[in-house]
């Protein structure tokens, strides 16, 4: 039945997949700005930048151009950056691991932490916490990625000394990143998980497993996890996308280099191979995060496979 | 054979402790560096094909002539040369022993191929008053000029006239100095990560440094990583925590907070470029002269050095840096602060004062675009210049681009004024901004004159002599100015700043720009 509605999910992907490639494609020839501008010389004639164009096939036409280009990334053939003057195979193969990594990390460090606090802040309902978990609720729903980076940088790295300011060189690089990325996640994961808890705990199976004699323990790990982690992971596979998206202004603070650095670059220059390819795996990875999590969720819960099924 | 228990400890202890002490060693022999914002981007060590380059690039290749902060030229790769009376021929001695870093000879074959490679590239014009070389011997070459160029050790003093190896140039073709880049320089390219970092590792055979350095060669350093960080405020940090070793480019606002570092120590440098605000000629109200000199006269250049750069810098009033003798022009035609003169050009222009602060003619506001690129110190910048014109009655809105997008917009003629900046140290650059053969960019004043076109053909291809071309390109200078086609505002300092805590920096820093030279004089503070 899962493997039934995991083929299934995946056929829906492909006219998702073919929408976004258009988009993609079609998004870049609508930026101002030109890439053959940066490569010509100052002066150039008008011949000039005619054979510029035609080297690069931009004169052809644009349902050619697509087809071209997405057939091309069906056989894993980037093409060559126009401005960056190298294969966009390489820029992205170069800078995939450090993405994958950052996210990866921030990742887990959202949804470990957030569901830990989410889980002490239903179970142990104090005042006080229960505050103190409202408004880390609230910073982390709302403070800019950006200056929590800088605010990091000068506690952990300018005061404390203890993680570099930028750069990617070792784990300890990766601390402050990952916590600025995964800040955000935690605060969301907490909230989810926390009234998902809540709601579960009123359900009436839950003062059944009580007068059985369960200890809470029992009751909340075996139990009530399950009905609570359905809405996380709904938020979690949501997130994949959030955290990659999020990782293009932390690169640029903490000086690494990632899929969201080259971006930035390949769009200042209007690099349109770069950022085709750089746009076309950041939406993969949205999309298969979805699917992960779609997939997740039907395996949790049988009334999503067959209903959706 | 068998050890005690003790005897291993004690040889385990030993290794682990010159093991540490190894390391030690080995990390203090590599020194960190930040480009400057301006620096980042490159995409290639390619001086015979790029459009940008870094300081690196100094490090890996080698010049003929080196140029001092006195403007003076001084022998490197070229031991001496020699130019005909009638500035038709150039005759270079070499330096003899000087191998590149795949160890091929430098010679004059090398110079030969060098020279010829620039043909078709955007860096040809450094070589295009040069019609032949011949190769005299091994160690003797002759540049036959197609007109004289009292420019020409100017070009070959610039970073872009690095002499790379014939050999690997047109082996690696486009590749060349994107996967390898081979030089003669003091230090060779270990690796090179687009956007993140170089890292070069000294060249032991390197004995033929200039007499800028005080150290000829090898260098102190064995390595030296620099780095690309984009943000400022990040790379700053950096220098303080020890990240880095030194900071190229410290923007002005650091300097207060840098200053106060009991490690930290800063260069200032004479600058080599001026902020600006180009006028558009060809887009009304600016199509009248009138107006262009009253826009000139609202700016107050002193005032914006003490207000925004803390009187760091100095105010600029025609369009070259202050150390070039073509700067010393007519003191009538300098751009001076006189909005009491701006208000009186703008009423005899037909502008007259409306009743909300902006200036009117007719039912037309004196409403203007005006242009900048989104780096923090344009944007600072604009913003007073745009309060600064509204004290006259113009009011100018603001638009913020990236780097590619202005140009698209320059070239599309959308623009009225722009705030924008320029680094070079030589007076051929009125040519590159005012050029009639360049509307849009880099002309951004979209200027096209039959007298000025004469004025600078004749400055740029008829001096004979170094004394002709300073008169030449000084009657040029001063007939742009005449012309209100721009807006002289700010001449900023080169600041470096390092920790002196680590390293020591040679002073004073020879040269016109803190690049090779003095790269060769840094040693590690024992």
């Amino acid at each position: 039945m899962i493997l039934r509605y995991t083929f299934l999910r995946l056929l829906m992907l492909i006219p998702v997949s073919f929408s976004i490639s258009v988009v993609i494609f079609m998004i870049v020839y609508l930026l101002p700005g030109d890439p053959i501008d940066n490569l010509l010389r100052v002066g150039s004639s008008p011949e000039d930048r005619a054979e510029l164009v035609a080297q690069y096939g931009l004169d052809r036409n644009l349902v050619v151009q697509y087809f071209v280009w997405i057939g091309n990334m069906f056989q894993g053939e980037f093409g060559q950056a126009i401005v960056l003057r190298r294969p966009v195979a390489d820029l992205v193969a170069q800078n995939l691991p450090y993405s994958l990594t950052l996210g990866g990390l921030a990742f887990l460090f959202s949804s470990t932490v957030g569901m830990t606090l989410g889980t002490i802040s239903a179970v142990v309902r104090h005042p006080v916490l229960d505050r103190f978990m409202r408004g880390f609720i609230l910073l982390g729903s709302t403070v800019p990625g950006f200056w929590l980076a800088l605010l990091l940088i000068l506690f952990f790295s300018v005061n404390l000394g203890w993680f570099p300011v930028s750069g990617a060189g070792g784990w300890t690089s990766l601390v402050l990143p990952v916590l600025t990325i995964g800040f955000g996640g935690v605060a969301l994961v907490a909230r989810v998980t926390r009234v998902a808890l809540l709601d579960a705990q009123r359900e009436d199976f839950v003062t059944l497993l009580h007068a059985k004699g369960l200890s809470s323990g029992t009751i909340l790990f075996r139990h009530l996890m399950p009905h609570a982690l359905l809405p996380v992971v709904t938020i979690l596979a949501l997130r994949i996308g959030w955290i990659l998206g999020g990782a293009v202004t932390v690169e640029f603070v903490f000086g690494r280099p990632g899929l969201g650095s080259l971006l930035i670059r390949a769009l200042g220059q209007r690099d349109y191979p770069v950022v085709q390819a750089c746009l076309l795996m950041l939406a993969l990875a949205v999309m298969l995060g979805t699917l992960i999590g779609d997939v997740a969720q039907a395996s949790m819960d049988p009334r999503i496979r067959e209903k959706k099924s | 054979m068998r050890y005690s228990t003790k005897t291993q400890l004690l040889s385990g202890s030993a290794i682990v402790a010159a093991g540490l002490l190894f390391s030690a060693a080995a990390m203090a022999q590599n020194v960190s560096i930040a480009f400057s914002a301006s620096e980042l981007g490159a995409t290639a060590y390619n001086p015979v094909a790029a459009s940008t380059l870094n300081t690196a690039t100094s490090l890996i290749y080698d010049r003929l002539v080196e140029q001092d902060a006195d403007q003076s030229y001084h022998p490197h790769l070229a031991t001496s040369w020699e130019e005909t009376a009638d500035g038709m021929a150039w005759t270079f001695s070499l330096l003899e022993g000087v191998t590149f870093h795949d160890d091929t000879p430098f010679n004059a074959a090398a110079v030969q191929s060098w020279i010829a490679s620039y043909a078709g590239t955007e860096n040809e014009y450094l070589v295009e008053a040069i019609g032949s070389v011949d190769v005299i011997d091994d160690l003797t070459v002759r540049f036959n000029m197609d007109r004289p160029e009292p420019n020409l050790l100017y070009n070959l003093a610039s970073a872009f006239m690095g002499i790379p190896s014939p050999t690997a140039f047109a082996e690696l073709g486009d590749n060349f100095g994107v996967t390898a880049a081979v030089g003669t320089g003091p230090y060779e390219l270990q690796s090179f990560e687009i956007g993140l970092e170089t890292v070069l590792v000294r060249n032991e055979d390197y004995t033929w440094g200039s007499d800028l350095s005080e150290n000829t060669g090898p260098g102190h350093i064995e390595t030296f990583t620099f780095r690309e960080i984009p943000d400022q405020s990040t790379a700053f940090l950096e220098l303080r925590t020890g990240g880095i070793d030194l900071l190229l480019g410290v923007p002005t606002d650091f300097l207060q907070i840098l200053e106060a570092e009991a490690s930290i120590q800063i260069i200032q440098m004479p600058g080599v470029g001026i902020s600006y605000m180009p006028i558009n000629v060809t887009a009304p109200p600016f199509d009248n002269i009138l107006v262009r000199q009253a826009t000139g006269m609202a700016i107050d250049q002193e005032g914006i050095v003490a207000a925004i750069y803390n009187g760091v810098g100095a105010p600029a009033h025609n369009f070259l840096i202050s150390s070039l003798p073509e700067a010393d022009v007519d003191p009538a035609l300098n751009v001076r602060y006189n909005p009491e003169r701006a208000r009186e050009l703008l009423e005899e222009a037909g502008w007259v004062m409306g009743d909300d602060g902006v200036r009117v003619m007719g039912d037309e506001r004196l409403t203007v675009r005006l242009y900048t690129a989104n780096t923090t110190e344009l944007t600072r910048l604009t913003q007073v210049v745009q309060a600064q014109l509204g004290e006259i009655g113009m009011e100018a809105i603001i638009t913020v681009f990236d780097s590619s997008t202005i140009r698209d917009e320059y070239r599309n003629n959308t623009h009225q004024l722009a705030v924008r900046s320029y680094d070079w140290n030589n007076s051929d650059i009125l040519d590159w901004f005012f050029s009639g053969n360049r509307l849009g960019y880099p002309n951004v004043s979209m200027w096209q004159d039959e007298e000025g076109q004469r004025l600078n053909d004749i400055a740029m291809t008829e001096s004979s002599t170094s004394a002709e071309r300073i008169a030449n390109f000084t009657a040029y200078h001063e007939y742009v100015l005449s012309q209100h086609l721009f807006v002289p505002i700010y001449q900023p300092t080169q600041n470096i700043a390092f920790n002196s805590d680590a390293i020591t920096v040679p002073d004073p820093v020879r040269g016109s720009r803190f690049r090779g030279q003095s790269f060769m004089d840094i040693q590690i503070v024992e």
